[in-house]
């Protein structure tokens, strides 16, 4: 059974008509990895914030572990599906990075044991246990990010997703953002991020959306959808692929999109050649 | 030419310095840009380098910011205004918010330095051509993509007729099509004049736009020169920074055993056919 | 008896309805206007209809309470005042846009800084709004509660207007690098663009109704006296 199941959903805003979700059939199983790709105004933001019930569909429905969500409130859907926002300064409240850490689980009940040792992987996956008592405005932008990451990670919900976990991060965070869904990933979490980082999809993700105009344009592993015949379609919602994709099929490779796997296309093929001196 | 000699700041109640005995020249439109991991200094540089800190800021500033080698401590920051630019990563705080067209929002600047009226109207002119935007003049700032303010943002720094512009991240919250937008514009202002001091985490974006670059590790300058060569240092990586891509795949092919000119021939190839379109 | 209400009932359309036509805003007007005044419209008609002192010409009388003509004729000459005066303000509030307010006093000698915090006020409060929204947002997704009991949705302050107000602060200092990095405190007055344009008609019109305010408070203080 598909742990997330989106069926004919349509989503209008009201001021305007506009379909920011135009008919969106898409099956999540447990403990996949999918990352949404396409340009702003593509839908993405507007889909995932149905996984969660912050947004009710006009047309189709959203099933979560086969429960449609629409008997659900969002504080119940909150304890399957754990949604990290962009912008952290929009959620920050606490004085200290722990208490910030804590109010998630603390709405879900979490108490004593339980609630401690959440925050306590939660902090350590993100690397700001040495920062518990700090005041989070006195992190930088980039660590803010991740503590509003590790206060979603505490609720230990089944579901994770990501809006854009590594824009603005330096190159040690979009390490850290990795190294929390490899985690989750091993724990059987199902991940699901939005990014803009194709380098990253690529590297981190065994499943890519394509969305343009509301609607799923492509959907397969990362090979499939940085293949050469599928740029096209990356291009009219205004992405392009990793480098090592395009060098790989410039160098007649086939879809090498990641680093590794252009290193060992390249080696294969120069399998039985001596390895170039210096 | 803005030079920083020897500067050193500490932010107001801050316990330690951000940046350390800083040393850098800017010239005449040259295109430097800046690297670094987060909170190595970065965004401070641009700030002392405008002279918001310590003016608007406060803090305590140590060496000396000098603007075409005399010292600006004297000047206030309105005097600043006319010869340094700044222009920050979120494009939505950088607007007046009291301008109901981009005309207007591009005019701001030069209206408040009590420019004559004419003059203003030339300026403004010039910098929506600069940047590309007439067919947004007369739409509403607020209403446009993120990408769309920035250009708005940076054509308004340019109206003030600076010699230096200072762009601290300037692609770090826009989508694909925001940051390419962006970089392009760049691109079609270096060489025109102003001299530009870039930072971006998008290292890829710099290596196609800089002259020098400049790293900077816990608030001093670990590196300064020639664009690709900093950008091929390989204490960049250890310093937490992002190689550009091709830099990479080179240095990942070399430790595979592999030959890199297979890597650097392919990016060749590939610019050549981007380049024909 | 009805002097003191045809007078100025015949202001109230002469100055205001009048404009209102021509301006075509009667409908939102008349709905606006009747919005702001009808509560304490209808107090002062009760209040005044079923317990004015003079009781001359008893129109009613049932139980305790007494209604006079005199009575009625007071509370509707205080109708008509109040109309007057929301009437008045309305019609401003919707012929005017603030801009062109700000920029005239602009103009006129108001600082440039003055102007600006008037203008960029009324610009701050959608995008505030926005910003709750979205703090809203995260807080629920992070099980804020904001479907439950009072008591629970109550705790829910603290998350939503913390972020509010902290995030305001904080992009007020960037709004303020950003203002000060354009000149924007300059002492002395800024170039100006444009601006409303002024014409003899709308100079006369605002003459003339200065001299009828003055003939009307005569009129009436000599009346008083005479």
């Amino acid at each position: 059974m598909a742990e997330l199941a989106v069926e004919g959903l349509v989503h209008v805003y009201r001021e305007g008509g506009i379909r920011a979700v135009d008919g969106v059939d898409l099956r999540i199983g447990s403990g996949e990895r999918v990352a949404i790709i396409g340009q702003n105004g593509s839908g993405k933001t507007t889909l995932v914030r149905h996984l969660n019930g912050l947004l009710r569909p006009s047309e189709g429905r959203v099933l979560v572990d086969g429960v449609d969500a629409a008997g659900l409130t969002v504080a119940q859907l909150a304890r399957s599906v754990g949604l990290v926002f962009q912008d952290p300064d929009r959620q920050i409240f606490a004085g200290s990075v722990r208490a910030e850490v804590e109010y998630g689980p603390r709405n879900l009940g979490m108490r004593g044991e339980a609630l401690g040792s959440a925050v306590e992987s939660a902090l350590a996956a993100v690397g700001l246990e040495p920062e518990a008592r700090t005041n989070p405005y006195d992190l930088g932008a980039s660590r803010r990010k991740l503590l509003a990451l590790a206060s979603v990670l505490a609720m230990r919900t089944k579901v994770l997703v990501l809006d854009e976990p590594t824009t603005g991060q330096d190159e040690r965070g979009v390490e850290q953002v990795r190294a929390v869904i490899a985690g989750a990933h091993g724990e059987g979490r199902t991940v699901i991020a939005i990014s803009h980082d194709m380098r990253f999809v690529a590297e981190a993700f065994e499943r890519v959306v394509v969305m343009r105009a509301g609607r799923i344009v492509l959907d397969g592993s990362p090979e499939r959808v940085f293949r050469g015949d599928a740029w096209g379609a990356l291009a009219s919602t205004f992405l392009e692929p990793p480098l090592a994709a395009v060098i790989g099929e410039r160098l007649g490779l086939g879809s090498t999109p990641t680093d590794a796997s252009l290193i060992h296309a390249l080696s294969g093929r120069n399998a039985g050649a001596p390895p170039s001196a210096g | 030419m803005l030079t920083l000699e020897a500067v050193s700041y500490r932010y107001a109640g801050a316990t330690r310095l951000s940046l350390r005995e800083v040393s850098l020249t800017l010239g005449e439109g040259e295109v430097v840009g800046v690297v670094g991991r987060s909170e190595a200094g970065k965004s401070t540089l641009c700030l002392v380098a405008s002279g918001l800190a310590p003016r608007t800021l406060g803090g305590t500033l140590r060496g000396r910011v000098l603007l075409d080698g005399a010292d600006s401590s004297g000047r206030a920051m309105h005097e600043m205004a006319r010869d340094v630019a700044i222009g920050f990563q979120n494009p939505g705080t950088q607007l007046s918010g009291v301008a109901t067209t981009v005309y207007e929002e591009v005019a701001f600047g030069p209206m408040n330095l009590g420019i004559a009226r004419d003059e203003v109207l030339r300026r403004t002119e010039s910098s929506i051509d600069a940047l590309a935007i007439g067919a947004l003049r007369d739409r509403d700032p607020d209403l446009l993509s993120g990408g769309q303010q920035q250009l708005v943002a940076i054509a308004g720094l340019l109206a003030l007729s600076p010699r230096h512009l200072i762009l601290d991240e300037p692609t770090a919250q826009l989508d694909p099509a925001g940051t390419r937008l962006v970089s392009d514009a760049i691109k079609g202002l270096a060489g025109g004049g102003v001299s530009i001091l870039i930072v971006e985490q998008k290292v890829d974006l710099l290596a196609g736009v800089c002259d020098r670059v400049i790293a900077l590790d816990e608030g001093r300058v670990a590196l300064d020169g020639a664009a690709d060569q900093v950008l091929r240092d390989p204490a960049l990586h250890a310093m937490g920074v992002a190689e550009p891509s091709g830099v990479r795949l080179r240095r990942l092919a070399s430790e595979a055993g592999l030959a890199p000119e297979v890597i650097a021939g392919a990016l060749r190839a590939e610019a050549w056919s981007s380049a024909d379109g | 008896m009805l002097g003191g209400i045809i007078g100025p009932l015949i202001l109230v359309l002469l100055a205001v309805i009048v404009p209102a036509l021509l301006a075509r805003v009667v409908r939102d007007l008349v709905r606006t206007s009747l919005l702001l005044t009808l509560p304490i419209a209808l107090s002062a008609l009760l209040v005044n209809v079923l317990f004015f002192p003079a009781e001359q010409q008893v129109l009613l009388r049932p139980g305790p309470i007494t209604v006079t003509a005199e009575g009625l004729v007071f509370a509707l000459e205080i109708l008509v005042r109040i109309m007057a005066i929301s009437g008045a303000i309305t019609l401003f509030y919707l012929t005017t846009r603030p801009q062109d307010l700000v920029v005239d006093l602009e103009r006129r000698g108001v600082s440039a800084r003055v102007a600006f915090v008037a203008n960029a006020s009324v610009q701050t409060v959608p995008a505030m709004v926005e910003r709750a929204q979205q703090i809203a947002a995260a807080q629920r997704a992070r099980g804020l509660d904001t479907e439950g009991s009072f008591m629970r949705r109550a705790r829910g302050i603290l998350p939503i207007v913390g972020p509010v107000i902290l995030g305001s602060i904080a992009e007020v200092e960037e709004r303020t690098l950003a203002l000060e990095a354009r000149g924007f405190t300059r002492p002395g007055r800024r170039t100006m663009l444009w601006w409303p344009t002024d014409s003899g008609a709308q100079r006369a019109a605002r003459w003339s109704l200065i001299a009828a305010l003055i003939a009307v408070a005569g009129a009436r203080i000599a009346g008083r006296l005479g």
